[in-house]
């Protein structure tokens, strides 16, 4: 599929061919800055849409420029591609994910209406990150809703392993 | 196969694979680099650049220096939090692939540090809150505008909790009158009596 930039991100892009060769830019910070701009957004969205060769090449020739930039262009397109798409992985929103698990067994043997208690209960820190921040949530369980957690939990993995499951993964692959 | 030190379950097998990286220190050294990661775990500061000097003779590369930092970490806090002697300890190595004297150094260094590092580990458990100081005082109620001649005295607590889910020290104020008092100290003495028979 091919890209298709808008008037001004051409006119953006248009500082380029002026800009070539090391030395001073005789240029104004505005208009280096939109180049910038231009040039992140070309090799965004090219390496985002994952578009093949022939297309960038045919996207980028509405801009005019020299053969010799557009190889550059091709080039700097080819070799940042991945690199920009793991960054860009990065950004999709996330849910909080699992950090740590502390936990402690507890047994209560008395309070203040009931002596002669046995009351075993497992208390969970469980440390979540989410966009780089540290949360955590304090739970308390008895043993058997535990049980029932670590089952639930199993049947959840269990589930991977089902012909169903199975099916899909492949497909993916 | 079973592995007291790893809570009798399977070895992990990342530690399987590291064993073979400590194997290429020698074993003096390798005593040494165990005395660093206990000061690590014991919570005092760990002298990278020493492990670094160490570990420089076997010519190991920075993932492995890291790597054999991670390892001995997971089996002397691992061998404390099972309660493992040393002398299961170095078999249980030796079984894994660990010649004989980097297990007994190991072993000798986890022996003299086993108890500190179990009394830390126990520190270091989920706990969340504990109270820090308890401060009083007693007035003695002349009269208020309701009564003329009030007459009475009355206890003012303040409890200091530090919050060990948000972090941070609370002071939580409370005042009671003499007979709210007597009971909350007669039902707490109780519960001392019933902690002391724990002990």
């Amino acid at each position: 599929m091919l890209l298709v930039l808008s008037e001004e991100q051409k006119a953006h892009l248009g500082f380029l061919p002026r800009a070539g060769g090391a030395g001073k830019l005789n240029i104004d910070v505005d208009t280096v800055q939109h180049g910038v701009e231009g040039l992140s957004y070309l090799l965004t969205e090219s390496s985002k849409l994952m578009i093949s060769e022939i297309d960038f090449q045919e996207s980028i020739q509405v801009l005019g420029f020299s053969d010799e930039l557009n190889q550059l262009l091709l080039q700097l397109y080819l070799d940042n591609r991945k690199e920009i798409r793991s960054i860009l992985s990065e950004l999709a929103p996330k849910l909080p994910s699992y950090h740590s698990l502390e936990w402690r067994l507890d047994v209560q043997l008395a309070s203040r209406s009931l002596r002669q208690q046995i009351k075993p209960a497992v208390t969970l820190k469980l440390h979540l990150n989410q966009n780089e921040d540290q949360t955590a949530q304090v739970l308390q369980t008895d043993p058997s809703t535990l049980l029932h957690l670590i089952q639930q939990l199993e049947q959840a993995l269990g589930e991977m392993k089902t012909n169903h499951c199975r099916r899909i993964v492949r497909n993916m692959k | 196969m079973r592995f007291r030190f790893c809570g009798d379950l399977d070895c992990p097998d990342w530690v399987l694979a590291e064993i073979s990286t400590l194997a290429k220190i020698s074993s003096v050294k390798l005593k040494l680099i165990c005395a660093q990661v206990l000061r690590d775990l014991l919570g005092e500061a760990i002298e990278y650049e020493k492990i670094l000097k160490l570990t420089s003779d076997a010519k190991l590369e920075s993932g492995d220096v890291k790597a054999t930092i991670a390892v001995l970490s997971f089996i002397l806090s691992s061998a404390a939090k099972h309660n493992v002697d040393s002398e299961s300890l170095s078999s249980e190595l030796q079984q894994l692939g660990l010649p004989k004297e980097h297990a007994s150094g190991l072993c000798r260094s986890y022996e003299e540090k086993q108890s500190s590092l179990q009394d830390r580990l126990k520190a270091c458990s989920l706990r969340l809150s504990r109270l820090g100081s308890v401060c009083w005082r007693v007035d003695y109620i002349l009269s208020s505008s309701e009564l003329q001649d009030v007459n009475e005295p009355l206890v003012h607590l303040t409890f200091n909790v530090q919050d060990r889910v948000r972090g941070g020290t609370a002071a939580v104020p409370v005042t009671l009158s003499a007979d709210k008092f007597r009971v909350l100290l007669s039902e707490l003495k109780q519960a001392q009596a019933l902690m002391n028979t724990l002990l």
